[in-house]
């Protein structure tokens, strides 16, 4: 029949997978990457409506504002952005999310979010890092600290999570201080992923 | 407890135990329950999925009434702990009764006096008023959801939860058989379909309150329902002789037919009938005072540090009540003892703890710009302030504040926290402001909308706590800027 051909021919995007085996890398069902190509379909076509998701795209996709910088943006783009083409393909995307999804592990959470605070990439959180992060993201708020208050906190920070004191943040540190803090992982998780499991989304929606 | 059986039990949700059926209706089963580690005895409410009412708004009410019923503590509703599905079932987890149902009550003692029900009537009254304000409404109220503790104290169980079951379908179809009524004409009228949720309650509360002292139902026709809706319609009921003319006149006035014309709970409270020996309750939306470990992890996390995502949850995402699971056993680290909750009942004592410090990356995790719901939802409405006035301070203006608005604000336990309730135009519109350390000197104050309408909470924000905490705080956000 027709059915078979008329879906070789349909257009898929640049970089677009076949979600089977994207559901089989991830936490994923086929259906839930189906639906997450939708999602994809529509941020990748709200600009410049070449398929790809650019930089100004993700922004105005999580901001409803393409043009305003934004240090998160930008730190989470990059780590999307495995091929570090300056653009987000499907299957980056898909498996990007895998991580905010709520049954991904917590030792993933952990490692993701650790290459998200070590801005440049040294191995390390930084007393620098932390501080650029924390002033950044409250001057985003429009929250102004002085200088001391912010050393106050970064300070305080640093003497419960740096253990062995020398001054930046190592993996097996920050994975020891995430375990004893897991609030500290909330934006890792993101709920609207949990589109199979018997929840409530699923309770009403179905 | 006594009860322990050597038999295995059934395990629900991979953590209660079933005991024992307490009772059984045409789509639910209620059980009695023990949570498998703690102990802990609840009732387990067990409904069939193909009940459940589908219209995305329907859902939408739902979830933010299931929400804020979580949150809820009243003496006279039972408290709902969690409400959980998988693909056939809706498990619905609250607080177990001892004692049976108000049916159950009344046949075992017969003749059931003036003061006994003006009892009754006033804690179904207090609950119903105090749901009502928080924006919940019951939607079936009758004997069979109203219990009776030991001690006589009801307490009235599913609100919040009516929507789950199609009850109105199964009230049509009861009514068509002939058993009790409570649905107020103009919902069957209307076939559920857009009637006040205030003025339906207050109709049901009255056909209760009419059973408890008449003994049998105002208006009950086992075999012609037109002509019982004839009779509603006329307001044409057998009041007996024995009831006072004062009790007599607030009955009347209850079963209106027509909703704009029925007595609404504040005039119902001015009733000479009613105010015999009422006290007034003042009660608060609670956290977490009860020595459950179940419920707390939920709530504890999510009102303590986690305003970003509950705030966007709480009134516009469906899968609310998920969010709340799985990530919450941890942050126990502000739960209070039971003693020192006993003793902050009363709002004036904020000022006596001290608020939960941030560390650096709290204020990353939490920062709404460190945030990817945006791409699935809208985000979330919420506002953060940085002060260095003392927290006692900043508690009194945001009360005053309050107060000047005609807000409620109530000071949440184990935290520094106001929580604000007022009926706006838009419906009741419900604000939270937590405040944290940051540094010795310094204390950041979140706001944000738990329920109700966006444009109302900015309006608020912008002519009315914006203004109001000029002076106190370091950085505020330029008006209309509120996510």
């Amino acid at each position: 029949m027709g059915c078979a051909s008329s879906k070789q021919f349909k257009r898929r995007t640049p970089g677009y997978e076949d979600p089977n085996i994207l559901a089989k890398e991830t936490t994923f069902s086929v259906n839930e990457v189906e639906a997450l190509y939708e999602l994809y379909k529509k941020i990748s076509n709200s600009i410049f409506k070449d398929g790809i998701i650019h930089k100004e795209e993700f922004q105005l996709a999580l901001f409803r504002n393409s043009s305003k910088k934004n240090l998160f943006a930008d730190r989470i783009f990059d780590l999307f952005d495995q091929k570090r083409n300056g653009v987000i393909e499907f299957g980056e995307f898909v498996r990007s999310l895998n991580i905010f999804h709520p049954d991904t592990p917590m030792t993933e959470k952990i490692a993701f979010a650790f290459r998200l605070y070590d801005l440049r990439c040294t191995g390390f959180i930084e007393r620098e890092e932390l501080k650029e992060l924390v002033i950044a993201l409250l001057n985003e708020s429009d929250l102004f600290l002085s200088e001391e208050a912010v050393e106050q906190i970064v300070d305080q920070t640093f003497k419960q999570a740096d253990a062995n004191g020398d001054g930046k943040i190592d993996p097996d540190e920050w994975k020891d201080f995430a375990c004893k803090n897991p609030a500290l992982l909330r934006n890792m998780t993101l709920p609207y992923l949990n589109m199979q499991k018997s929840t409530w989304a699923r309770a009403v929606v179905m | 407890m006594s009860t322990m059986a050597t038999d295995p039990q059934p395990l629900v949700m991979g953590r209660y135990y079933l005991i024992k059926l307490l009772g059984k209706g045409s789509f639910a089963k209620v059980y009695k329950a023990r949570h498998a580690e703690t102990g802990e005895e609840v009732a387990i409410k067990i409904m069939d999925k193909d009940h459940l009412a589908k219209s995305g708004a329907e859902q939408q009410q739902i979830m933010s009434e299931i929400d804020i019923m979580r949150r809820v503590r009243h003496p006279n509703v039972v408290r709902l702990h969690e409400v959980m599905a998988n693909k056939k079932r809706i498990f619905v987890v609250m607080e177990l009764v001892r004692g049976g149902s108000l049916l159950g009550y009344l046949s075992r003692n017969r003749g059931v006096g003036e003061p006994a029900a003006r009892r009754v009537f006033q804690q179904l009254v207090s609950a119903v008023e105090y749901c009502h304000s928080r924006g919940v409404f019951h939607r079936d109220i009758k004997p069979e959801n109203i219990l009776v503790d030991g001690k006589g104290d009801i307490k009235v169980a599913d609100f919040g939860l009516s929507a789950l079951a199609d009850t109105k379908h199964d009230a049509l179809l009861h009514t068509v058989c002939g058993t009790p009524m409570y649905i107020a004409p103009e919902v069957i009228l209307n076939r559920g379909r857009g009637y006040d949720g205030v003025a339906a309650d207050v109709w049901a509360c009255g056909v209760v309150l009419f059973v408890i002292v008449a003994g049998c139902l105002p208006f009950s026709s086992v075999t012609d329902t037109g002509a019982m809706y004839r009779k509603i319609v006329r307001r044409q009921y057998d009041c007996p002789e024995s009831l006072s003319p004062g009790l007599a006149r607030l009955v009347r006035r209850i079963l209106s037919p027509l909703p704009a014309q029925r007595i609404t709970i504040p005039q119902i409270k001015q009733m000479p009938w009613f105010r015999r020996g009422f006290k007034e309750i003042n009660f608060y939306i609670g956290s977490d005072e009860c020595p459950r470990t179940l419920g707390d992890y939920h709530d504890l996390d999510s009102d303590s540090d986690d305003d970003s995502n509950s705030t966007v949850s709480s009134s516009e995402d469906p899968s609310s009540p998920v969010q709340h699971r799985g990530r919450r056993m941890h942050t126990s680290v502000s739960a209070p003892s039971l003693t020192s909750l006993e003793k902050e009942k009363d709002s004036s004592v904020p000022a006596m703890r001290r608020p939960k410090s941030l560390n650096a990356f709290d204020i990353i995790a939490s920062s709404p710009s460190f945030d990817l719901s945006g791409l699935f939802d809208e985000p979330g409405e919420q506002m953060r302030f940085v002060s260095a006035a003392p927290v006692p301070k900043i508690i009194a203006k945001l009360e005053e504040i309050a107060g000047h608005v005609s807000f409620t604000a109530r000071t949440k336990e184990h935290q520094v926290s106001i929580e604000a309730t007022r009926n706006g135009l838009r419906g009741v519109l419900i604000i939270s402001a937590k405040v944290f350390e940051l540094t010795q000197d310094l204390v950041m104050v979140k706001v944000c909308k738990k329920a109700g309408d966006t444009a109302e909470y900015r309006q608020f924000c912008d002519k009315e706590l914006k203004p109001g905490l000029r002076g106190l705080v370091d950085g505020m956000p330029p008006a209309g800027d509120s996510a």
